[in-house]
C-alpha cells in the first residue's frame, strides 16, 4: 500500500495538512464563524421576541374584544331603559289625556244636566205661575164670586199639585 | 491492469527541502488545498459581504452547517463549556470533509487516505482532551480511568484496561477514517479497472456500479466527517464532565 510504503512524503503531509488546517481554523474562527452564530443567534432572538410580541397582541386583541363586548352589552342594556321609559312616559301621556278627556266630558255632562235642570225648573216655575193665574181667573169666571184669600190659596196650590202631577206623570210616560 | 492502489501514490510537485525535512508540495497536498480554498470561500466571501437577517441560499447552507455542529457540540459538551469549542469543532468538520469531497473528483488526491494526517489529527484531538482535562480537573482527571461505582478491589484491573481503552480511542478514530477511505477509492477503483478492460457488452456492468458506488462514496464523505467530529466531541464531553 502506498500509504505506508512512501514513508519520504510523510512529512510534508503532515507538515502541509495541520498548517492548512491551522490556517482554515483561523480564518474560519476570525472571520466566518462569529457572524454566521451571531445571525443564528439574532434569528433566534427576533423570532422569539416576535412571538411574544404576537402573544402580547393576541391578549391585547382579547382584552379590547371583552371590553367593547361589555360596552355593547351596556349600551344594549342602556338603550332598553331608554326604551322602556319613553314608553312609560307615553303610557302616562295617554292615561293622562284619558283622565282629562273624561274629567271634561264630565263637566260638559254635569253642566249641560245642570242647565237643562235649570231650565226645566224654571219652565215649571213658568208654568205654575200660568196655571195659577189661569185656574184664578177661571174658577173666578165659575163661581163668580170672590172667595177669601184663604180658600184662593187652598184651591190655588191644589191645581197646581194637580197640573204638577199631571205633567210628572206625562213625563214618565 | 493497473494497480487499484496506484491512485493512492503521492507525486511530487514542487520539492521543497528544508534542513533535513522534506516538505515538498506533491498532488495530495495540492488537492486538500483546492478542497479548503472551495469550503473556505464559500464561508469567507459571503460573510464578509454581511448576513442578512433573511438568510439567502447560501447563507442558508452555511447556517445549517454551523447550527448543526453547534448543536452536536452543545449535545455532547454543554451549552456553556461547549460554546467555546465551536470554531474548533466546526473548522475539523468542513476540513474533513471538504478533503473527502475533493478526493472524489477523478485525478485528484484524498488526503484523508494517509493514515499519517488522520494519526496526526487523531493523536492532537487526543492531547488536546488530555490538556483539557488537566486544566480543568488538575490531578483529579486521573479519576476518568475509576469507571465510579466499581468495587475497590477491581481497580488495579480495570486501570489498565482504562489505559488501553483510552488509548484506543485515537487509533480507532484515525485508522476509521483512513480505511474508509481507502476502502471506498479502491472500490472505485477495482471497478473502474474491471470496467475498462473488459469489453464493452461486459464493461457497462461494473461501470454502473462505479456510478453507484461514487453516489455512496459522496454519503461516506459526509458520514465519516460527521463521524469523526461526533467522536471528537464525545471525547472532549468526557474529559470535561469527568463521567
Amino acid at each position: 500500500m502506498p500509504q505506508f510504503e512512501q514513508v519520504s512524503v510523510f512529512g510534508s503531509l503532515i507538515f502541509w495538512s495541520v498548517i492548512s488546517f491551522a490556517i482554515l481554523f483561523f480564518m474560519l474562527k476570525k472571520f466566518a464563524f462569529p457572524p454566521i452564530l451571531a445571525a443564528l443567534d439574532d434569528r433566534e432572538k427576533k423570532i422569539r421576541g416576535d412571538i411574544e410580541a404576537s402573544e402580547q397582541l393576541k391578549q391585547d386583541v382579547e382584552k379590547i374584544k371583552i371590553d367593547l363586548e361589555e360596552k355593547l352589552a351596556a349600551a344594549h342594556g342602556k338603550a332598553e331603559t331608554i326604551v322602556q321609559l319613553a314608553q312609560d312616559e307615553a303610557k302616562k301621556l295617554q292615561e293622562k289625556t284619558v283622565q282629562e278627556t273624561e274629567a271634561k266630558v264630565k263637566q260638559v255632562q254635569r253642566e249641560a244636566e245642570q242647565e237643562i235642570n235649570s231650565s226645566r225648573s224654571k219652565l215649571l216655575q213658568e208654568i205654575r205661575s200660568y196655571t195659577a193665574a189661569l185656574t184664578i181667573a177661571s174658577t173666578e169666571k165659575f163661581l163668580k164670586k170672590a172667595l177669601d184669600d184663604s180658600d184662593k190659596k187652598r184651591l190655588v196650590d191644589e191645581s197646581i199639585e194637580q197640573v204638577i202631577q199631571e205633567l210628572e206623570k206625562n213625563q214618565q210616560n | 491492469m493497473e494497480s487499484p492502489l496506484h491512485h493512492f501514490e503521492v507525486h511530487t510537485i514542487i520539492p521543497i527541502h528544508i534542513g533535513g525535512l522534506d516538505l515538498s508540495i506533491n498532488n495530495a497536498v495540492v488537492a486538500m488545498w483546492v478542497g479548503l480554498v472551495v469550503i473556505g470561500s464559500m464561508f469567507l466571501l459571503p460573510t464578509r459581504k454581511g448576513l442578512s437577517l433573511v438568510p439567502g441560499k447560501l447563507q442558508s447552507v452555511l447556517e445549517i452547517a454551523v447550527e448543526f455542529i453547534r448543536n452536536l457540540v452543545y449535545e455532547f459538551i454543554g451549552e456553556e463549556e461547549g460554546r467555546k469549542y465551536v470554531p474548533f469543532i466546526a473548522s475539523l468538520f468542513l476540513f474533513i470533509l471538504a478533503c473527502n469531497l475533493i478526493g472524489l473528483l477523478p485525478g485528484s488526491y484524498t488526503i484523508t487516505s494517509q493514515l499519517v494526517v488522520t494519526g496526526v489529527f487523531a493523536t492532537g484531538i487526543f492531547i488536546l482532551t488530555l490538556v483539557i482535562g488537566f486544566s480543568k480537573h488538575g490531578m483529579h482527571f486521573l479519576g476518568i480511568l475509576v469507571p465510579p461505582g466499581i468495587p475497590k478491589v477491581l481497580i488495579p484491573i480495570m486501570i489498565p484496561i482504562e489505559i488501553i481503552s483510552m488509548l484506543a480511542r485515537p487509533i480507532s478514530l484515525a485508522v476509521r477514517l483512513f480505511a474508509n477511505m481507502t476502502a471506498g477509492h479502491t472500490v472505485l477503483a477495482v471497478l473502474f479497472g474491471l470496467a475498462m478492460t473488459g469489453p464493452l457488452w461486459l464493461g457497462w456492468l461494473p461501470f454502473g456500479f462505479t456510478v453507484v458506488i461514487n453516489g455512496l462514496e459522496i454519503a461516506i464523505a459526509f458520514i465519516q466527517a460527521y463521524i469523526f467530529t461526533t467522536l471528537t466531541c464525545v471525547y472532549i464531553g468526557d474529559v470535561i464532565k469527568l463521567h
